[in-house]
């Protein structure tokens, strides 16, 4: 950003009004341009983080599910997987990080094309949250007979 | 250019090339993704809400060949989308920015590579376990 900045022309045209939606200028300028048309600070930094646990979550669950025990799923494969802590720990982080990743990515693309106010994406994220947990406490109900065994 | 036009103008003239293409199968393989990742849940739990045998009814229609096949596709999708990522980590930390078309590259090359572990596993159970192999979709 440095270097853009050291290049700007001496007449350079003024800026144009920050768009609907964004947060106050002033001191808060650049936090404005860049909140006011992306997802914020920690969905960013969580979306990174929930990926590197999906990389390594979802290839042990696909080789687990698609190359081992293809053709041999059923009620008891899952259980004799989920078995094992290894197992549990996977599922259970990739049902977490999954409804997380999922959700924020679903929310970056409405962001890209509608919701402009602060007032409607703030309520975005709310009611992504609240269904996010309860998809992750149905997820846990539903994996329960296998983790409790 | 004022610092606010350079940071709103990010994106200007993109709508074009290699990375528009990585751009929109990114985000369709992410919604595909979402969707799946919702309708698995759903399925993967009609063991508490309706029982094991419903469950493992849904397993024996998933070994038909079209639902392998079907999986194949999930699978690359998984593989494009989670290999697409690890190209914008890599840019984010600031890593191969002036080679990223050589990144895409090679990130394209371990998913494809990775994609033919599956498809081998898939199609020599097409082949070992339905008479006909792929005639058995009809």
């Amino acid at each position: 950003m440095t270097a853009q900045v050291t290049q700007t022309p001496p007449q350079a045209p003024p800026a144009p009004a920050p768009a609907r939606g964004a947060a106050a200028p002033g001191g808060r300028m650049r936090r404005g341009v860049i909140d006011g048309s992306r997802g914020g600070m920690w969905a960013w930094l969580f979306q990174r983080v929930t990926a590197v646990v999906l990389i390594v979550g979802l290839m042990t669950h696909l080789i687990a599910t698609h190359i081992i025990n293809l053709g041999h799923l059923s009620f008891l494969n899952i259980g004799d997987r989920l078995g094992s802590p290894f197992f549990v720990i996977i599922d259970v982080s990739l049902l977490a990080a999954s409804i997380f990743h999922g959700l924020n990515g679903a929310r970056m693309v409405v962001l890209d094309y509608w919701l402009q106010s602060v007032a409607a994406r703030r309520a975005l994220a709310i009611a992504l949250w609240l269904f996010g947990s309860v998809t992750f406490v149905y997820g846990m109900w539903a994996l329960w007979p296998w983790i409790s065994k | 250019m004022s610092p606010v036009d350079a940071t709103t103008n990010v994106g200007a003239g993109n709508w074009k090339g290699l990375g528009m293409w990585a751009w929109l199968l990114f985000r369709i393989a992410g919604i595909v993704l979402v969707v799946y990742l919702f309708a698995h849940i759903v399925v993967i739990s009609s063991a508490r809400w309706s029982g094991h045998s419903t469950l493992n009814s849904a397993f024996t229609l998933f070994d038909h060949p079209l639902f392998v096949l079907l999986d194949l596709l999930l699978v690359w999708a998984v593989l494009f989308h989670a290999l697409n990522g690890v190209r914008i980590v890599l840019m984010d930390f600031g890593l191969g920015i002036h080679r990223h078309k050589l990144v895409f590259v090679a990130c394209m090359a371990v998913a494809v590579i990775s994609l033919c572990f599956f498809a081998f596993k898939a199609f020599s159970y097409i082949a070992a376990h339905h008479a006909g192999g792929l005639g058995g979709l009809v």
